[in-house]
């Protein structure tokens, strides 16, 4: 009896203090979308409440986390950490005032020191820190290195050389590229921006993008007239009706067992390809994205952003869960471990010796792009909302012969000079 | 002899001091009042005021995301009938997917429902197999059809494999500006006319059995059944889906959604289709507003046509 009671007694101590306890942790709270990706990311993220009992992050899983997150955060709630797809959803909440300001906290923890300078411009809106990039990303031209091997193929420099292979990859009855936007058709904006770096170029892109040149610029009418000389010859899919009707699933099938033989995506990719390849046993490579003069560009996307909430009760803590998140340490686990394209950090050399090359090869090539003017500008990093909906949507009027390329970027010229007066582009980078 | 005569309250003093009036009050206004009033706050709470806010935001140019919001009185309405060519396109949609479903599943649903109003024996089975494709849900029926159609793995090139033909069934139904819009009306209808099927079933067999009779004895053959006693007996429940298919017309979206989202090229575009992306991906919630209101007014007019011709004595 006695041993119970003191039991007992033991009980209500604890009792009594564990309230005690738990109020002194603080927990920083981010929505996640639910799926594979939280699978592998959502362990390696946790591991933050190892460093700091008293600080804690909690992932809760959301069927649709942005639209979710911009009910919550407009009616004054949401999670502490706000998560965006792209810098020009981040520029939105920032000014409507919905994001706080992190420049304090950049200072104090020293952000500058590990992110690439154009990376935090990114995040500027009126001269503030809103948002940090995340997930750093490319497009590629992706090939099956059996079926080149097997005709004797050489990836192609530049666009004259993908043209000719093109020719050849077609007669030999392949699917020249094995794409599709069934699933996602935002898939149509990765071509447009793609072929305006690479054959007008990322300067003249730059120009347009800060109004200096005109949208319906010959070099530009050149890239758009391309990127439709290819849809018309039925490149993309095996024809452009297929186009319209192949699914995400179709597009890495027929790269890997050998329908298509190249495939133009971004550097997301390389998880399915790595396990659609495994599968067939064909093998993979990449090469950049042919040019108009065989210059190596790579055009630089941010998959997502993160902020901090303004109705945050506790923004130091959030601080605290970003830095450690965005520290190159923590990047180059999440790059090795799940694929995860990394935030624009400075991520050291030995993780990336531990890499699959092909892997490492990307993020060393865009790196060094970044740091030598060969970086170009993927739409829905720098274009707004209005402009990269406008270029998914018309262009394909112009690849079923409704509207002509010189009205397609006219139209475009038109919307984007009204955004950029209005002020609703996100931050581009000066060069 | 003194008659006496009560006198009927005639003012507000005088009415609240007489009982009778207080009671016929309590029991004719006051407690069916307190009855209904929940229902009215929550419905002035979720339909009335966002309602109203959406007419507002429809004179803005709110972007959907924070109160940054600019009163522009017209403009949305101006653009969305002088500028937008999208809007005509998509309207011209709608009308077209109205015209598909006031027309084909309604004649499949009473050809059904006659021959199976009909059947004696297992008639159960056929309503529920037919019934089943209504209790699906949207993302499950176009995942089915979306496989069904594809034009390397669906039934068309299994068709084409086994023929041994090349590209002849194996067609990219939702690729094509021509068929895209008409095969997603195909699959919500093969989702839909079972419901429909189910009402008129219902109705006909609500059909005294005497007409039928008293027809045959009139020498009425089956078509002569059908026109004289089957249609005007399910009158009503016609007139009244008539009237609903119109408006969910105007409202269609998720199955376009889901199986093209508007595409290719706008060829399967709707105004709730438009709406959406305006309001969430372009960050033009205004507009979309106005687009909304504009769907409210259609929706409005059909009905307004069905008060107008219930009121010159259809029987709706």
């Amino acid at each position: 009896m006695k041993g119970i009671k003191l039991l007992f007694a033991i009980a209500v101590l604890v009792m009594a203090f564990a309230p005690v306890g738990a109020q002194d942790v603080t927990t920083v709270t981010m929505w996640f979308s639910e799926g594979s990706t939280l699978d592998c990311w959502g362990p390696l993220m946790l591991e933050f409440n190892d460093i700091d009992p008293s600080l804690q992050l909690e992932i809760v899983p959301q069927a649709d986390t942005w639209n979710v997150t911009r009910t919550a955060v407009a009616g004054g709630g949401g999670p502490d950490i706000v998560r965006t797809p792209g810098p020009s959803y981040a520029y939105e909440l920032a000014e409507a005032g919905l994001i706080a300001p992190m420049d304090a906290f950049a200072d104090e923890m020293g952000w500058g020191d590990f992110f690439f300078d154009w990376a935090l411009d990114l995040g500027l809106v009126n001269g503030q820190l809103y948002s940090l990039a995340d997930e750093l990303e490319t497009l590629l031209l992706y090939y099956n290195t059996d079926v080149f091997e097997a005709n004797g193929w050489t990836p192609p420099d530049t666009m004259e050389e993908l043209n000719a292979l093109g020719e050849e990859v077609a007669a030999a009855g392949y699917v020249v590229f094995s794409h599709g936007n069934a699933s996602w058709r935002g898939t149509n904006e990765w071509f447009v921006g793609e072929y305006m770096t690479q054959l007008a170029g990322p300067h003249n892109v730059y120009k347009a993008l800060t109004g200096q040149l005109s949208w319906t610029d010959e070099s530009m009418v050149q890239a758009v007239e391309q990127l439709d000389a290819h849809m018309q010859a039925g490149w993309y899919g095996g024809g452009i009706d297929l186009y319209f009707t192949n699914e995400g699933t179709t597009r890495r099938a027929m790269l890997a067992d050998g329908t298509a033989a190249m495939n133009i995506e971004g550097s997301w990719a390389i998880r399915g390809l790595e396990e659609y390849h495994g599968e067939s046993g064909q093998g993979w490579d990449w090469v950049p994205v042919p040019s108009h003069d065989g210059t190596d560009y790579f055009t630089i996307g941010m998959g997502n952003t993160s902020s901090i909430n303004a109705n945050s009760p506790h923004p130091e803590a959030a601080a605290k869960f970003l830095n450690w998140y965005f520290s190159p340490a923590t990047q180059g686990k999440m790059l090795t471990s799940c694929r995860k394209g990394p935030a624009p950090v400075a991520i050291s050399e030995d993780v990336m010796g531990d890499l699959d090359p092909r892997v490492a090869r990307v993020y060393a090539e865009l790196s060094d792009a970044s740091a030598n003017d060969r970086y170009g500008y993927t739409t829905w990093t720098f274009w707004s909302p209005s402009g990269f909906n406008y270029i998914i949507e018309e262009v394909e009027r112009v690849w079923v012969g409704e509207i002509s390329v010189m009205e397609y970027l006219e139209g475009l010229d038109t919307l984007m000079t009204a955004e950029l007066e209005a002020g609703n582009l996100p931050p581009i980078p000066s060069r | 002899m003194a008659v006496y005569v009560q006198k009927k309250p005639t003012s507000i003093f005088e009415k609240v001091n007489d009982e009778t009036w207080r009671r016929k009050f309590l029991r004719n206004v006051l407690i069916p009042w307190i009855f209904i009033a929940p229902l009215l706050i929550i419905h002035i709470l979720v339909v009335a005021v966002p309602a109203v806010q959406g007419i507002y935001m429809s004179l803005t140019d709110w972007t959907g995301i924070g109160m940054n919001v600019n009163f522009i009185g017209l403009d949305n309405y101006h653009r969305l009938f002088f500028e937008d060519e999208t809007f005509a396109k998509a309207l011209g949609n709608n009308i077209a997917w109205m015209a598909f479903f006031l027309t084909v599943p309604f004649i499949l649903a009473l050809f059904c429902a006659t021959q199976l109003a009909q059947v004696k024996r297992g008639g159960m089975i056929y309503r529920s197999i037919l019934f089943i494709p209504y209790v699906l849900a949207s993302v499950v029926t176009t995942t089915i059809w979306k496989n069904l159609l594809n034009p390397r793995q669906g039934i068309g090139a299994a068709l084409d494999n086994l023929l041994g033909l090349e590209d002849v069934f194996g067609v990219a139904f939702l690729g094509r500006r021509e068929s895209a819009l008409m095969s997603i009306a195909f699959i919500d209808n093969w989702h839909f006319w079972g419901f429909l099927m189910i009402l008129f079933l219902a109705a006909m067999q609500s059909i005294p059995p005497v007409l039928y009779d008293a027809a045959k004895i009139d020498g009425a053959n089956r078509w002569d059944e059908f026109r004289h006693v089957t249609l005007p007996g399910i009158r009503p429940v016609m007139l009244f889906m008539y009237m609903m298919v119109a408006i969910w017309s105007f409202l269609a979206f998720d199955y376009i959604f889901l199986l093209t989202q508007g595409g290719p090229a706008g060829a399967s575009e709707v105004i709730a289709t438009q709406l959406y992306k305006n309001a969430f991906f372009r960050f033009q919630a205004g507009y979309g507003a106005a687009q909304g209101v504009v769907i409210s007014i259609f929706a409005g007019f059909i009905i307004l046509i069905f008060v107008t011709l219930r009121r010159r004595g259809w029987d709706i």
